[in-house]
């Protein structure tokens, strides 16, 4: 066993695993309120990417500069899914829920094409070749970067909707809808925040993957699809363990390609999915519910 | 009824040709004086093209089928097939969205609209079953782009290739890496095989990787690394490429991952004497060349690229960079090619007969190409016996989109090769 070369992959891991934490997140805060799964998450991060792709080749701001601008415009677009669709679809069968939200994927990465083109773009940023030498070990700067504000973001949300009123109206809906609505909460109007919201943390994703990986309209499936392993493994509705979670696919994923072909990745992933439902089907941070 | 559907459909089209034609008719009938308003006009021949043309090879799909149409409207200027009363060509549109299955289904769906020809698919998948498919409807597939040996080695007697298979891609990457170790005397040990995980990689980093160990060449490939098509991330192979120590490092890739293997490179600081491709995409397309810039300069590929003092190759491409802005490359160039091999079979069959069609495309003999090597000739298993490669490097240009050229064969190069290369992180 190469030492050296497991030490990289493991700080590569770790580093991975925030991002894919960050984006699992609003996956999680979404199921969490609404009880509906967002098969648009990862088309809404590439929407994200695009918009400070935007910015940095109109105005030459950096990603981390127009962070606040994409994750805004996402809220936005989250705010206005929800009310205009997901409202409307609450009571409905699950399997029909889903349609909807697949649709509104299927839209948003069209769109993303229409605008943009099939390109992979990959513009060079500041930080996008930065990296410290560590020992025989680099890091990735813009991936120490994404891991932190990830870290930062999730920890958050967390305490605004702890502490905050609107937060506490969001898990007072998320706990019992009819209940929050008799108290006098706008349900609809407090879904629509808690969608905007969790739209926001996978817009901020977006704006830090840019520096990382050429953005093009159909990236955005896989990134569903990971989220959505992510969420199961921490618990569905439970934002640290998404985080957690995210650690531990980033990591296993990482460490798996010292024996295994990176071709084989997804079955790493799918395959940790299987056994968390068999085993614990609640997810590692999940409660009853 | 859905056949009443898609016929509604195919009228506005059919109705603006006509419109089109009749604007046409109008504008010779006035130069000429002749009253010839009233002639009917020929049916047009519908081609399929069937291209990725959304999914992950989306950017080379859409390039795909803009080369297809260029060839298309080139001869419908030139006054269509003559031989068919000058009916004009169509191309109807299929996309694969680079799914094996999605291809198929489209590639029907476009017969039924009633296509005669066929072309396409750049993903050897979506060739292989749309190759069996048109054995099964007996209409002629002419593959434009596909590496893939075995789709044109199951004996179907109505696909035809002009690209080169990966065992051509594999012979000719492996003499030229030699010619190039042995014009600049080095001699390297150690190299890094890496491919992408679709049907085109597999087959051709597998094929590349067993010529290039029975070739003899005295380097020795110490890492094969392999990844899904699409992937966002390629720290963890960097990494075990880095712990490898090669010289060499011949990818395999497509666009995007191309963009992440190079920066992270970089980031890890993988000392080599040079990259240089076996035979893929990811490396000379426009959009790669101008987001990677500096860092993608020195990269050579192996490719059947276009021939830079062809006359056929200098118009199209004035075209192309007017229109696109980008210049024709080894993908486009062969779509383009691929539309003029069927129109001079067209021409020569004087029908729309799969069975004449086949037997005229047997027969071709097509010389006034854009690429490099000589005429396209069909061997009885349909592969063009003339296919074959070039070496391209990306060179030091303030142009982007003069950067990539042909450094080898002598015959076609336009400029001498670089090699080793500067490392990524000397380039100022």
């Amino acid at each position: 066993m190469n030492l050296a070369l497991a030490l990289q992959l493991l700080i590569q891991g770790i580093l991975l695993g925030g991002i894919y934490g960050l984006t699992a997140v609003g996956l999680s805060l979404i199921f969490g309120v609404m009880g509906v799964i967002n098969f648009a998450h990862g088309q809404m991060m590439v929407m994200g990417m695009y918009i400070s792709y935007w910015i940095l080749v109109l105005l030459g701001l950096d990603p981390y500069l127009s962070l606040p601008l994409a994750a805004g415009a996402i809220f936005i677009l989250g705010y206005v899914i929800q009310s205009t669709v997901v409202n409307r679809i609450l009571d409905f069968p699950e399997a029909m829920q889903v349609l909807p939200l697949v649709a509104m994927g299927l839209i948003l990465e069209n769109l993303a094409l229409l605008f943009w083109g099939p390109d992979h773009r990959s513009p060079s940023t500041a930080l996008s070749l930065a990296a410290i030498p560590l020992g025989s070990a680099t890091v990735d700067v813009s991936r120490l970067i994404a891991f932190a504000l990830a870290i930062a973001f999730t920890v958050a949300l967390f305490l605004f909707l702890k502490k905050s009123a609107i937060g506490t109206r969001i898990r007072a809906a998320a706990d019992n809808r009819l209940g929050a609505q008799l108290v006098g909460i706008k349900v609809d109007r407090i879904n629509n925040i808690a969608f905007g919201l969790g739209a926001a943390t996978t817009g901020a994703a977006g704006a830090l993957l840019l520096p990382l990986m050429p953005v093009s309209p159909h990236l955005g499936h896989d990134f569903t699809t990971t989220a959505f392993v992510v969420v199961i493994l921490g618990g569905m509705g439970n934002l640290l363990g998404a985080l957690v979670g995210g650690l531990i696919l980033g990591v296993t994923e990482s460490l798996a390609t010292l024996v295994l072909p990176a071709t084989l990745k997804q079955m790493i992933s799918f395959g940790l999915l299987v056994v968390i439902m068999l085993i614990r089907p609640q997810g590692l941070f999940g409660g009853r519910r | 009824m859905a056949k009443d559907k898609s016929a509604g459909e195919g009228l506005s089209r059919r109705a603006f040709l006509k419109t089109c034609g009749a604007a046409g008719l109008g504008a010779m009938a006035i130069s000429f004086g002749v009253p010839t308003l009233l002639k009917a006009q020929p049916k047009p021949i519908k081609i399929g093209s069937i291209q990725p043309a959304t999914g992950p090879l989306a950017v080379i799909g859409q390039g795909q089928r803009r080369g297809n149409q260029m060839a298309v409207d080139f001869i419908n200027a030139k006054g269509g097939i003559k031989s068919l009363g000058g009916a004009k060509l169509e191309l109807v549109l299929g996309d694969s969205e680079t799914k094996s299955e999605v291809g198929r289904s489209e590639a029907d769906r476009l017969i039924k609209d009633g296509a005669v020809v066929l072309v396409g698919a750049f993903e050897s998948g979506t060739g292989m079953a749309v190759a069996t498919l048109a054995e099964q409807r007996g209409l002629p597939f002419l593959v434009d782009v596909a590496t893939l040996d075995d789709i044109t080695q199951k004996g179907y007697k109505y696909t035809f290739r002009i690209f080169p298979t990966s065992t051509a891609f594999a012979q000719r990457g492996t003499d030229f890496i030699k010619e190039i170790m042995a014009a600049k005397k080095l001699s390297p040990k150690r190299a890094v095989v890496t491919y992408v995980g679709d049907a085109f990689g597999k087959t051709q980093g597998g094929f590349f990787i067993k010529h290039f160990k029975a070739a003899n060449t005295g380097i020795e490939i110490v890492e094969e690394i392999s990844y899904p098509l699409g992937i966002p991330d390629l720290s963890g192979e960097v990494a075990k490429i880095k712990a490898a120590k090669p010289d060499l490092l011949f990818p395999i890739c497509r666009p995007g991952d191309s963009m992440i293997l190079t920066r992270e490179l970089y980031k890890q600081r993988v000392e080599l004497m040079g990259i240089i491709s076996p035979g893929s995409p990811g490396w000379y397309e426009p959009s790669v060349v101008r987001d990677l810039d500096k860092l993608a300069l020195y990269v050579m590929d192996n490719v059947p690229w276009v021939n830079p003092s062809s006359p056929v190759y200098q118009e199209a491409n004035k075209l192309f960079e007017e229109k696109y802005k980008a210049y024709l490359d080894t993908n486009t160039g062969w779509a383009y090619t691929g539309v003029l091999v069927i129109a001079d079979a067209l021409e020569r069959a004087a029908s729309i007969d799969p069975d004449k069609i086949v037997a005229a495309f047997k027969a071709t003999n097509f010389k006034d190409h854009p690429m490099v090597g000589d005429a396209v000739q069909f061997a009885p298993n349909g592969d063009n016996k003339n296919a074959t490669t070039a070496m391209v490097q990306v060179l030091p240009e303030a142009d982007p989109l003069k950067r990539v050229k042909v450094v080898l064969p002598k015959k076609f190069a336009q400029a001498e090769f670089t090699f080793p290369a500067p490392q990524l992180w000397d380039r100022g």
